[in-house]
């Protein structure tokens, strides 16, 4: 049976038959729901900007959540999941793209709503935050929670400024690593000096010479340090051209914070309590986070 | 008596707790760390409804998980005390959580952490009752206190109160079902009397109330009071009668602020809701002088109800019944098992596990390691849901890989250097020792040691404290004159302290500490002879060494092509060094002799819980590593 017979199906589909005829409309109707359907069922619905918090073990992350989102500090435990909650920017601090809207817009309703992240601190689980770092999609901005008063001690600091440093040489490999010249969107940093509400806890202004002059030793030491194990044991080449990576101009000198501005990643320190006697303290943080929604 | 007890989150967050004695936080957080994050204590089988403990500064903890809703339940009190009941409670407690609020747990799991669990007091006072046995005189006057502290956090939650009176809708429906039923036929044939005589005096109570309300609030509107009216008349009875046993555990709707907040909500339409909440409030309130006992034993009723429907659940889960039924969920579980959402049971499992275990096997891995890996990656699984389109096998390798990645990372920094300098700035050298078994490379790997820290220009004293094996000494000797030459030019400084064979090793060691500290070196390695690790004449010495010496950080040396035997190498080392001292760090040595079988890594700090610090890789000085956790994960599951 040739193509050009009577009865062979391509004869039949171009001819005015009534079943043709139901076919065509039949797909005509179902094809545009179908593919609607499809579409909009892969189609993610529109992400809220999260803000990532980072940082040791209780340093009070998990309060800080609980804050934003009951208004009241919850009681907490270490942390071994993470956590993502919406919280609703607090009244009295403006965003920064709503600046000029009136407050009874639903658009300026919508731009306060943000999505807070909490990652586990202690040092087996930190991989829930790293992963997050490699691929930070919807990240606005990364919270860095500090306990002030544990920095004050040389144990305290050294593992912050580990944390830290890991944290800010991930954002510049991101940076550095891009494949266009643009580079990545920026990804500021804030670091929230906590429990500023005890007596032994350092001045934001302390805190943060004291990280950056423990993220400079952390860097020397690194610079130093044994090798990594990855291409010796077999592992991937690209481990091979990580190493030259160091965090701020090239690793000479002394670490600041300003250094990261270059890899577009300011990091600003901003001092807070979440718990404490006199209620918390937290003003300066949301004003940070309002600046960056 | 309990002390305390807690329903947490695995996000770390408190969800409902009870103090009776304020107990630091830092016990529980002692307990997560140990216990879920470092899996220092394995947690004992779980059968026979013993609840694992774990105890901690004269506290002991008992705790038992929700997996699913990721909920962690936990009970501490004095380990003076012995209470027996504690098993009993943390059962009857979780199937009351998860099935009071599972559902909203499930609901609201995605970006929220808040879940009112107020209600959940009575519940638990009486679950404690019932477990320490009290009199019935003692119950009726323990009645009160959880409504009267019921009222006093109306005040709080009073803004929020609507919005929780929904989630509870179902709890009273179900009451209201049981509650009818039982009361006339049961052995108490006065409580349907009671009951309507009270239903029919709270109604004009009611409304005179709502009346005074609407006045004082300024909302006085004839038309809507009289359409509350009717709505009263069309619901009065059903509602009454629904709501009685409800009440007793919402006794806060007695707070003048909360009816307020009623007459509001009512203006916005709500207002049958709200016409049934205030009349439960003058019932129960009449009631519950008089006649305590009977609501009690309603919620009593209900509580065992929820129990039963948990615990049923759970039985109804495991087996199927039927032929059709037991074919048709095989072939639904064939499917599932490829498009995924299925719910992992143990024996779903088992054979993966199974061949997951013999994969680790053939890697090294010592069979204690990999059956411990395979039984955490079980609890870590069963009772969850598979995600869509994956199968059970790559939900246990991402399982696997996870739990290899949390062993092998360290929980605290291993940087060598800034320990040495930390040390140094307190004006005393750096006493780094090793031990270890015979033959494993402890003198090639000290000196691999020194060579990076020569490097780093140190100055580097290496006490020979192996004064056993003839030939150890010279040895250590040739190595430090091939140093001496390489560091030449770095700038580093090393000598050697020997004092001969035959003598006591300790006694060198504290010797060459004290010539270091005299002669300005600023790092001492110590070299030990080698020693069967099941041996308990040579093992003994080790405990004199160590107090001897103080070192600040000691290594063990063990081979990564030792097989099973790596466990106990490495616990009996660490147990060595007296009470309060174990190893610090372990160096792998010759790891290039055994390609991706790097079992030995796992086997060793799965044993004791400590990271490893060095991988020897070469024959060279300079073939010294640090641990790429990512890389060995990759090799043991390839």
């Amino acid at each position: 049976m040739a193509w050009h017979d009577e009865d062979s199906w391509l004869t039949a589909a171009f001819a005015p038959k009534l079943s043709t005829i139901a076919i065509t409309l039949l797909l005509v109707m179902l094809l545009p729901i179908a593919l609607h359907q499809f579409i909009y069922r892969v189609q993610t619905p529109t992400a809220l900007p999260t803000f990532l918090l980072i940082g040791p073990s209780g340093s009070g992350k998990t309060a800080f959540l609980t804050l934003a989102e009951r208004r009241a500090a919850a009681q907490t435990h270490t942390s071994t999941a993470p956590l993502s909650i919406e919280a609703l920017l607090p009244d009295g601090y403006v965003p920064n793209s709503a600046h000029y809207r009136s407050p009874g817009d639903p658009a300026y309703e919508r731009a306060r709503r943000l999505l807070l992240l909490d990652t586990p601190g202690h040092g087996k689980l930190r991989h829930f935050a790293t992963a997050q770092l490699v691929n930070p999609t919807h990240v606005r901005g990364i919270i860095f929670v500090v306990d002030a008063a544990s920095v004050a001690d040389e144990a305290g600091l050294d593992e912050t400024a580990e944390y830290l440093h890991d944290m800010l040489l991930a954002l510049q490999k991101r940076y550095t690593g891009a494949k266009t010249s643009k580079g990545p969107k920026e990804i500021p940093v804030l670091i929230a000096a906590n429990k500023l509400d005890l007596f032994t806890a350092l001045p934001p202004h302390l805190v943060k010479i004291s990280l950056e002059k423990a993220i400079s030793e952390v860097r020397k030491s690194r610079a130093k340090g044994v090798k990594d194990s990855g291409v010796a044991m077999g592992g991937e080449e690209d481990a091979v051209d990580e190493e030259n990576e160091w965090l701020g101009e090239g690793g000479e000198g002394a670490f600041e914070f300003r250094q990261m501005e270059e890899v577009g990643t300011s990091v600003a320190v901003q001092g807070g309590n979440v718990l404490g006697g006199e209620g918390s303290d937290v003003k300066s943080w949301w004003e940070w986070v309002a600046e960056q929604l | 008596m309990l002390d305390t007890f807690e329903i947490l989150t695995t996000s770390g967050v408190v969800l409902w707790s009870r103090t009776y004695v304020p107990v630091g936080a830092n016990i529980i957080n002692s307990l997560i760390r140990d216990v879920f994050i470092e899996e220092r204590i394995i947690p004992q089988q779980e059968d026979a409804g013993y609840h694992p403990t774990y105890r901690k500064e004269g506290y002991t903890l008992k705790w038992t998980q929700a997996k699913d809703l990721g909920l962690i339940f936990v009970a501490v009190y004095q380990s003076l005390v012995h209470l027996t009941w504690i098993d009993k409670l943390l059962d009857n407690v979780r199937a009351l959580f998860t099935g009071l609020y599972g559902e909203q747990l499930n609901s609201n799991r995605s970006n929220s952490s808040t879940l009112d669990t107020q209600k959940f007091n009575p519940y638990f006072d009486r679950q404690i009752q019932d477990l320490e046995g009290t009199s019935d005189e003692s119950l009726n006057v323990k009645l009160t206190p959880p409504s009267s502290s019921g009222n006093d956090s109306a005040e709080e939650s009073a803004p929020t109160l609507p919005v929780l009176q929904k989630p509870q809708r179902p709890l009273y429906d179900t009451s209201a079902d049981s509650t009818p039923v039982p009361t006339p036929d049961t052995s108490r044939p006065t409580t349907p009397a009671p009951s309507h005589l009270l239903t029919g005096k709270a109604k004009p109570g009611a409304k005179l109330s709502r009346r005074d309300r609407k006045k004082a609030a300024g909302f006085g509107s004839a038309p809507a009071s009289s359409g509350d009216e009717a709505s009263v008349k069309r619901k009065g009875k059903s509602s009454t009668k629904k709501n009685r046993t409800w009440g007793e555990f919402g006794a806060e709707e007695e707070d003048p602020s909360v009816v307020l907040d009623y007459s509001q909500a009512d203006l916005k339409g709500d207002a049958p809701e709200a016409e049934a909440l205030e009349e439960i409030k003058q019932e129960t309130w009449g009631r519950k002088t008089g006649k305590g006992q009977f609501v009690l034993k309603d919620l009593d009723e209900e509580m065992d109800a929820i129990i039963a429907e948990q615990n049923a659940k759970k039985e109804s889960s495991a087996p199927s019944s039927g032929l059709v039924g037991s074919s048709l969920g095989a072939i639904g579980g064939l499917f599932r098992n490829v498009v995924g959402g299925k719910t992992l049971t143990k024996e779903d499992l088992a054979k993966s596990l199974r061949g997951m275990e013999d994969h680790l096997l053939k890697k090294n891995v010592a069979r204690e390691a990999a059956v411990r890996l395979c039984e955490s990656v079980e609890r870590d699984l069963t009772g969850l849901k598979t995600s869509s389109f994956t199968t059970v096998e790559s939900t246990i390798r991402t399982s696997m890989e996870k739990a290899l990645t949390k062993i092998l990372t360290p929980t605290s920094s291993l940087d060598l250097l800034r320990e040495i300098q930390t040390v140094n700035a307190s004006g005393r050298p750096y006493v780094l020792s090793i031990v270890g078994v015979n033959g494993v490379g402890k003198s090639t790997n000290l000196s691999k040691i020194a060579f990076f820290l020569l490097q780093n220009h140190h100055r580097v004293l290496i006490a020979a404290a192996d004064t056993f094996r003839s030939g150890a000494v010279e040895q250590l000797g040739v190595h430090v004159r091939n140093l001496k030459e390489l560091s030449h030019r770095e700038g580093g400084e090393v000598d050697i302290f020997q004092k001969g064979y035959g003598k006591d090793a300790a006694n060198i060691a504290a010797d060459a500490v004290q010539y270091a500290a005299k002669n300005n070196f600023n790092v001492v390695l110590i070299d030990t002879a080698g020693r069967r690790h099941n041996d308990q004449r040579l093992m003994s010495s080790l405990e004199k060494f160590a107090k001897l010496a103080k070192p600040d950080k000691i290594l063990m040396v063990g081979e990564a092509l030792v097989g099973t035997d790596s466990v106990a190498q490495a616990r009996n080392f660490n147990a060595s060094f007296g009470p309060g001292r174990g190893l610090d760090g372990f160096v792998i040595s010759k790891c290039d002799t055994v390609g991706d079988m790097v079992g030995t890594l796992v086997s060793m700090v799965h044993a004791t819980g400590i990271p490893v610090v060095f991988l020897g890789t070469g024959q060279h000085y300079a073939d010294l590593r640090g641990l790429n956790v990512g890389t060995v994960t990759r090799l043991l599951m390839s």
